[in-house]
């Protein structure tokens, strides 16, 4: 996954700036800048890529197999004389969205847990952590080929075991800030005051956790689509004649020894996407002091590190 | 104080150990001895020939499931017969045969004191086995083409007599294929192993094989034309992916490659050497007419029309091979120039006779296909489009390809090709008659009787007599005619890519066969 | 949970020697009544894949001819599929347990033996990795960190950003063009086992494992840089420096081994990382490995197959971070940063 969703802090808690992220202070670094417009970009490539292509990815020219960039086709075409320009415009929309998909099955599958966790008590919480663990132990990638044997070869089919998978990172970030926040005085204040759980979580947790959730979220992302562009590439979800960004790659490889610089273009199309994602998560994550969070592999999971993020709670005096 | 150093070495400890176990675990390797370059190595023969080639289905001739087998199986199974390069029928295992007058029974003299690789005697009794073993072992997928056999008669150790149960002058053409290729007797106590522990007499001896990627073998001294054999280790590699195959040639790691027509340029600019040698091998698509919509003539005519072969030769073969509508190349002696322009590339007149079927507004279809990239059934998939048929490509993995297309007659319409056979009556017939191997109607569909007879006709003209060009053609016209569950792409001749340091390979027309060749340096 | 919560210096209470074995021997209970749920679900994820598969065995198994009714539920039978989920969980785990993962559907091999073939490729090359990550990132982030704010820490970020986002596949291509189809130096695909021949053994697995590698070096190259120049500037470190301990000794013997933890624990949660990696130069290097073998069977609903690869592969990443825990333990346990 992500290298940016792994920070190691050895234990220390964020106590910095809690600085709600706005468009405004993440706009000043010039990296989200960057980050931001290549995301516009591939967005409406993603809306509109089809019709914006300069040509019809589909049409097969017998005549102008593997040439290389020209005035007519700026990005050469492939081997079936089709225009590689057009094929990479046309198949954002099916990379981004499945990507997207699943990090909305991971999003509410682990955020909600994640939330729910801290006030649930003591056997939901190690019942949750476990099941988080287990499911960390299955490489998605395997994962996800596994459960095309079960449903059936779509795109569709292998990016929910993604999203599955993608649950544990946001269940373990939404917890541990949530933990941070939920343990504030001014929440046991308003417990003390009466005020339900559910009202405790809607009006003081869920904001101050947020920031955090967008940073795993734009993480999460990057790590997706790099999952969907390397599933098409095995040829899971590819519908020929319908392109896709691992599908293409998938095809260079083949006829390397007549297209040589092939690759490189959706290598670097994959590669400069996902970058930007990372930008943008590390951009909020510095706009936010959104804390930099302990996320251990589940043998990992000993007593200490369970202690070490539980140390918000016992470090506060009993009430 | 003393603590530090230890955990240190602890580290370094742990380093070490996964080095070692990276070692350990390594040395664990797949199954099979390793290849003893140096065994191989006899009077006049050496080197090592690297032939990048698909793996077989079984190393098993009576359950192998592709005809593509033949080539990889002759390397450890000598045939009773042998084709010459331009197809005509010469001694093999036995030294000669002579057809009794009435043409129902044929007698062979076998060569004396012939041996199998495990020391089991190869005479008269181990050939009525085999060809037992042939027709009656339940899985077998020769028992069809044997089933002309109707006995076999042990003469003396070196003579035996085929009776027939019908005319039939092709049989030595028909033993010089996998249905004659003798496997030792004493392995049939274990069929299970056959698959993959062969034991034969043929030009070279399975060391070890690992499926999906390498098979190692050595040149046999035993093999009765040893002197031919000028090459000490032989390895067949199996490379899925076309760059790769030109990869591993210039890496060296193999020495002799076989190449699409698109890769010749690159393989020749790279400096190999390149043969181009005419073969049986057609393309084609696999269509059943017993499952809705081919069941409709005019559906089968009209992908017929909307296919353009001249592209899909110019893309897919760089124009290596030829444009075809019946199973046998031109020049071959089956060749029908009848045939020669069956269906001119018309996407109009397909939309018209889809109309007529009853799909005015088109229709859908699955193409199943193996291969993820398959460059082929994408561009059949963009010639379909436009005359309104959506195909939907599937794709399956090439070693359940025969299993399904074949055995289980699953699947509607495949992308295939014919890999030939010795007897051109015994192609004809594994494509189209009703238990042929490519008949992908087999039991469900009934061949029509014009088809049978002119098939059967075919078969009882002598090859030597004058009339027998034209029987074997009235066959093929009838056959791709009446019977059109094959639609006929292009031919596609054997294109080898090869290091300027192998020399001596022939050109064989069926079976490609290593007498003669040599490997330098 | 607090009963493990073990003081770290109570001084004198009980022999060091003693206490200390006490310390192991309860994480170590402490430790499994937390694995212990983590592999059972897992694996029970794992197996009910293929209750969730509406693919049918049976007919595979007897043929389109042979698959009547009765013979179809004899069959089922025998094989134990019409008993309750859970019975068959288990019966197939303690199965598992004993090294027998059951029959292909369809070739009727082992599964073990189909993994056991196969695994040495990908072991070779995931072990190979991991060293290569460790040395090419132990090193990079070390360098950087010592020469912080020079150009190789500038470059080493630029380097390591951009190589993470880079998926192994990408980086595998690229290899294959650089050193197989340019400069013809090592082969481009295959595989060769090291009892056939080491140096060719060695040659096959390099631009694989370098390919795995690229991605988990640059990320313990980043972490431990990080770590690094926080260690550094801590007050015992200082101090030693004050003391007059040559730079060298102060930087391996106390800074990396303080620094290496959080270093160590990006290896181990980008395992599986690896592991997919290794699912992607298997395909570009075409390596006969468990990712071809999970991608096969997945295409032909092989469900024994695919159970088998998913068991065994999750067993290994569990295992690495076992190893890997015991590493940092070790290395915390006698480095509680307070020199003595």
């Amino acid at each position: 996954m992500s290298s940016g969703a792994v920070q190691a802090a050895a234990g220390r808690p964020a106590r910095g700036r809690r600085s709600l992220i706005g468009p405004r202070s993440v706009l000043r670094l010039p990296s989200a800048r960057v980050a931001i417009a290549v995301l516009i970009g591939i967005g409406i490539l993603t809306v509109f890529g089809a019709t914006l292509a300069p040509q019809n990815p589909l049409t097969i020219n017998a005549n102008a197999l593997f040439q290389g960039p020209s005035s007519h086709h700026l990005l050469g075409t492939d081997y079936l004389g089709r225009d590689v320009l057009s094929r990479l415009m046309a198949g954002t929309r099916l990379s981004v969205l499945t990507a997207l998909e699943a990090v909305g099955i991971g999003l509410v599958l682990g955020t909600v847990p994640g939330v729910a966790t801290v006030f649930l008590g003591r056997w939901f919480d190690f019942t949750a952590n476990r099941v988080t663990d287990a499911l960390m132990t299955l490489p998605s990638i395997f994962f996800a080929v596994a459960v095309t044997a079960a449903l059936g070869n779509g795109l569709v089919q292998a990016m929910v075991p993604i999203g599955i998978l993608l649950a544990p990172f946001f269940f373990r970030v939404t917890r541990a800030a949530t933990l941070e926040h939920a343990r504030a005085q001014y929440v046991e204040a308003a417990e003390l005051l009466g005020a339900s759980k559910l009202h405790v979580v809607r009006v003081h947790v869920l904001r101050k956790v947020l920031p955090t959730i967008a940073v795993t979220t734009a993480s999460m992302t990057a790590a997706a689509l790099l999952s969907v562009s390397f599933l098409t590439f095995l040829g899971i979800g590819v519908q020929p004649p319908a392109p896709t960004w691992g599908g293409v790659l998938s095809s260079d490889l083949d006829y390397l020894a007549q297209a040589p610089w092939a690759p490189f273009i959706p290598g670097a199309l994959i590669a400069v996407t996902v970058g930007a994602l990372n930008a943008l998560a590390d951009a909020f994550r510095d706009r936010s002091g959104a804390g930099t969070l302990l996320l251990t592999a589940p043998a990992a999971v000993t007593p200490e590190t369970l202690e070490r993020v539980d140390d918000d709670r016992r470090s506060q005096p009993a009430a | 104080m003393s603590l530090r150093p230890r955990a240190a070495r602890r580290g370094v400890a742990l380093a070490a150990g996964l080095a070692l176990a990276l070692l350990a675990a390594a040395c664990g390797s797949s199954t099979g001895t390793s290849t003893a370059s140096a065994s191989g190595a006899t009077a006049g023969a050496s080197g090592t020939l690297n032939w990048e080639w698909e793996l077989p289905t079984s190393w098993d001739p009576v359950t192998s499931t592709a005809g593509w087998d033949m080539h990889v199986l002759g390397l450890v199974y000598a045939s009773l017969t042998t084709l010459d390069p331009s197809g005509s029928v010469g001694p093999g295992l036995a030294t000669s045969w002579k057809y009794a007058p009435d043409g129902k029974s044929v007698t062979f003299t076998l060569r004396p004191g012939l041996k199998f690789t495990d020391g089991t005697p190869l005479n008269a009794t181990a050939v009525q086995q085999n060809i037992e073993r042939g027709q009656k072992q339940s899985n077998s997928t020769v028992a069809a083409e044997l089933s002309v056999i109707s006995k076999v008669v042990v003469n003396s150790p070196t003579s035996f007599t085929l009776d027939l149960a019908q005319v039939d002058y092709q049989v030595p053409d028909l033993l010089a294929g996998k249905d004659g290729m003798m496997v030792s007797p004493a392995a049939f106590k274990n069929p299970g192993s056959l698959p993959t522990h062969p034991v034969g007499a043929g030009p070279f001896k399975l060391t070890s094989y690992v499926p999906d990627s390498h098979a190692d073998l050595v040149r046999n001294p035993g093999y009765w034309d040893a002197s031919q054999i000028h090459v000490a280790n032989f390895t067949v590699q199996s490379i899925t992916q076309p760059e790769q195959i030109l990869a591993s040639l210039e890496s060296g790691q193999v020495n002799v490659a076989y190449i699409a027509g698109n890769q010749v340029a690159s393989a020749k600019a790279a400096g190999f050497k390149i043969a181009v040698i005419p073969s049986e091998v057609v393309n084609e698509l696999d269509i059943q007419t017993t499952s809705a919509p081919f069941n409709k003539p005019q559906v089968v005519q009209a992908i017929n029309y909307a296919i353009n072969r001249q592209a899909i030769l110019q893309v897919q073969a760089a124009g290596y091979g030829a444009v075809s509508y019946q199973p046998f190349p031109k020049g071959f002696v089956g060749y029908s120039s009848t045939l020669a322009s069956l269906y001119p590339y018309n996407p109009a007149k397909a939309r018209q006779l889809l109309a007529q079927a009853g799909y005015p507004h088109g229709l859908q279809l699955t193409l199943t296909t193996v291969s993820t990239s398959d460059s082929l059934a994408e561009q059949i998939q963009g010639q379909l489009k436009q005359a309104g048929i959506t195909a939907v490509i599937k794709d399956i993995p090439s070693d359940t390809e025969t299993q399904y297309l074949y055995l289980d007659k699953t699947i509607p319409l495949a992308i295939d090709g014919t890999a030939g056979r010795m007897s051109p009556v015994e192609m004809l017939d594994v494509l189209y008659s009703q238990q042929g191997l490519m008949n992908v109607d087999g039991k469900a569909g009934t061949v029509p009787s014009p088809v049978n007879q002119a098939l059967a006709k075919a078969l009882t003209v002598p090859l030597d007599s004058p009339s027998y060009p034209a029987a074997l053609r009235d066959a093929v016209t009838t056959a791709v005619q009446d019977e059109p569950i094959h639609i006929w792409l292009y031919t596609n001749p054997r294109i080898f890519a090869y290091s300027p340091k192998v020399t001596g390979i022939p050109f064989d027309l069926v079976q490609q066969r290593w007498e003669g060749v040599r490997v330098a340096g | 949970m607090t009963v493990l919560n073990m003081p770290r210096a109570a001084a004198g209470a009980t022999p060091p020697r003693r206490r200390r074995g006490r310390i192991i021997a309860t994480r170590l209970g402490g430790g499994l009544a937390v694995l212990l749920p983590i592999v059972l679900i897992s694996t029970f994820i794992t197996y009910s894949l293929g209750a969730l598969s509406n693919s049918d065995p049976a007919a595979t198994i007897l043929g389109q001819d042979a698959a009547t009714p009765a013979a179809v539920a004899r069959l089922n039978h025998s094989m134990g599929l019409d008993r309750p989920l859970i019975v068959q969980y288990w019966s197939w785990l303690t199965q598992a347990l004993h090294g027998n993962l059951g029959r292909s559907y369809f070739t009727q091999i082992p599964v073990a033996q189909s993994i056991a073939q196969r695994l040495p490729v990908d072991l070779s090359i995931a072990l190979l990795a991991v060293l290569l990550a460790i040395v090419i990132g132990g090193t990079a982030g070390t360098v950087a960190a010592v020469r912080r704010g020079g150009w190789f820490d500038r470059g080493v970020t630029v380097v390591c950003s951009a190589a993470s986002t880079l998926p192994a596949f990408v980086v595998g291509i690229i290899l294959v063009v650089l050193f197989a189809m340019t400069v013809h130096w090592l082969p481009a695909n295959g595989y060769v086992g090291p009892s056939t021949s080491v140096p060719q053994w060695l040659a096959h697995i390099i631009l694989p494992s370098l390919a795995l590698s690229l991605a988990v070096s640059a990320d313990i190259a980043r972490q431990l840089r990080t770590s690094l120049v926080d260690v550094l500037e801590r007050n015992y470190i200082v101090g030693a420096r004050v003391r007059g301990l040559p730079y060298r000794r102060i930087l391996f013997r106390h800074a990396l081994r303080n620094a290496a933890g959080p270093a160590l624990t990006i290896l181990g949660n980008d395992f599986p990382l690896m592991l997919a990696g290794a699912v992607a130069a298997e395909a570009v290097f075409s390596l006969p490995g468990l990712g071809q073998l999970l991608l096969e069977s997945a295409q032909t609903r092989d469900i024994p197959v695919v159970q088998g690869l998913l068991l065994v592969i999750s067993c290994f990443v569990i295992v690495v971070n076992l190893i890997v825990n015991v590493t940092l333990n070790g290395l915390y346990r006698t480095s509680d940063g307070i020199g003595t």
